[in-house]
């Protein structure tokens, strides 16, 4: 049996396949990254019950209800603050949130740029679909300036948020961007990051061709696609102004920053207790 | 199929039809083009793809419909 049927046949067991087909629109983006996620995390030989996925509200937040490890789908935006006490309660657990947008940067920025200030030791696959999928296809903090929303009919007059290079201003230590597109490169690099220690950023532009698309001259799911085909580009050393994204027009993907030995918040909490309790 | 001596089968393509929304990236995105729209509908009401192979379409058991799938619904067996 070759590897790849090997893992298509243990996906099975990570899946709660009674709950299939899940609720995600027909070509919605989360399940190739639920998909590349579910692989990666078998190529790495991780144990399932040393495995949380967190997630919030929202549509990429139903992914906790599909993996057949131990999940948590937490209140809205709240999902970094959770995972960060379950990463403190039990240190040898492989802690991963799994959220969108709006959940991690509109709702839980706060907790976002404050975790990955302080280096917690999380692995966040965040699943940017431009919009409030869920709600109706609101404008949020990452909708292109420009772009077509129920909130924003005659064009978003906002600037979106440029996750790769707040993150890379926090300090995190791995910070990718990839599109649904790109399916090997992600899996490689969910691969890479599961193996790191510390804030681990990847981001995954997704197609929302229900509510974002239709509104965006984007009406299929394959148009979505052919649209991150034709518009992204290679580029890890990519600046601030080449990671922005703008309506209609590149998408620059890549591994932006995979640096090694920066301590975790847990390493230099676990410091501090040991040397109080020598001192008492 | 037989006339063409280099035709050798890698691997089928199992859909698991009921899972399939008929987003059809499977169609669009296979290299050799052995998936097509199939006529029939599942339970909800998609087209689901439909495997088949001729002369010039092959499948080389690359796995990428597996891949793009986003409703895992695409099983490549290989073939020994």
């Amino acid at each position: 049996m070759s590897l790849m049927e090997e893992l298509r046949m243990n996906e099975e067991s990570l899946l709660r396949t009674e709950r299939l087909p899940h609720v995600w629109c027909p070509g919605c983006g989360i399940g190739i990254v639920l998909n590349a996620f579910l692989r990666a995390v078998m190529r790495r030989k991780i144990d399932p019950n040393k495995l949380v996925v967190v997630s919030g509200i929202g549509c990429t937040g139903r992914a906790a209800g599909y993996v057949n490890v131990d999940s948590f789908h937490t209140t809205h935006g709240r999902g970094i603050p959770f995972a960060v006490g379950i990463k403190f309660a039990r240190p040898d657990l492989n802690v991963v949130v799994f959220s969108g947008d709006g959940d991690l940067f509109a709702i839980g920025g706060n907790h976002f740029v404050n975790a990955a200030r302080r280096n917690h030791d999380l692995l966040i696959i965040a699943v940017n679909n431009f919009t409030y999928g869920m709600t109706g296809g609101q404008h949020g903090p990452t909708t292109p300036t420009g772009a077509y929303t129920t909130t924003t009919p005659y064009g978003n007059p906002d600037r979106p948020f440029n996750i790769p290079h707040l993150a890379i201003s926090l300090g995190a230590p791995y910070v990718a961007r990839w599109t649904t597109y790109h399916v090997n490169q992600l899996q490689n690099s969910i691969y890479k990051a599961l193996g790191m220690k510390g804030f681990r950023v990847i981001e995954i532009i997704s197609q929302c061709p229900t509510v974002y698309g239709r509104r965006n001259t984007m009406r299929t799911p394959l148009s979505m696609m052919e649209y991150f085909q034709k518009n992204s580009i290679v580029k890890n050393d990519a600046s601030f102004e080449e990671l922005e994204i703008k309506y209609n027009g590149k998408i620059v993907v890549g591994e932006f920053r995979n640096v090694q030995g920066i301590p975790t918040y847990e390493e230099r909490y676990e410091d501090i207790i040991r040397r109080a309790q020598n001192e008492s | 199929m037989s006339e063409n001596k280099n035709f050798k089968r890698k691997a089928t393509v199992k859909i698991l039809e009921d899972r399939c929304k008929g987003c059809w990236y499977c169609v669009n995105y296979c290299p050799t083009k052995v998936l097509v729209v199939s006529e029939k509908l599942n339970a909800k009401g998609y087209h689901p793809p439909e495997f088949r192979e001729d002369e010039e379409h092959v499948c080389i058991a690359c796995h990428l419909c597996e891949l793009y799938c986003p409703d895992f619904a695409i099983v490549v067996e290989e073939l020994k």
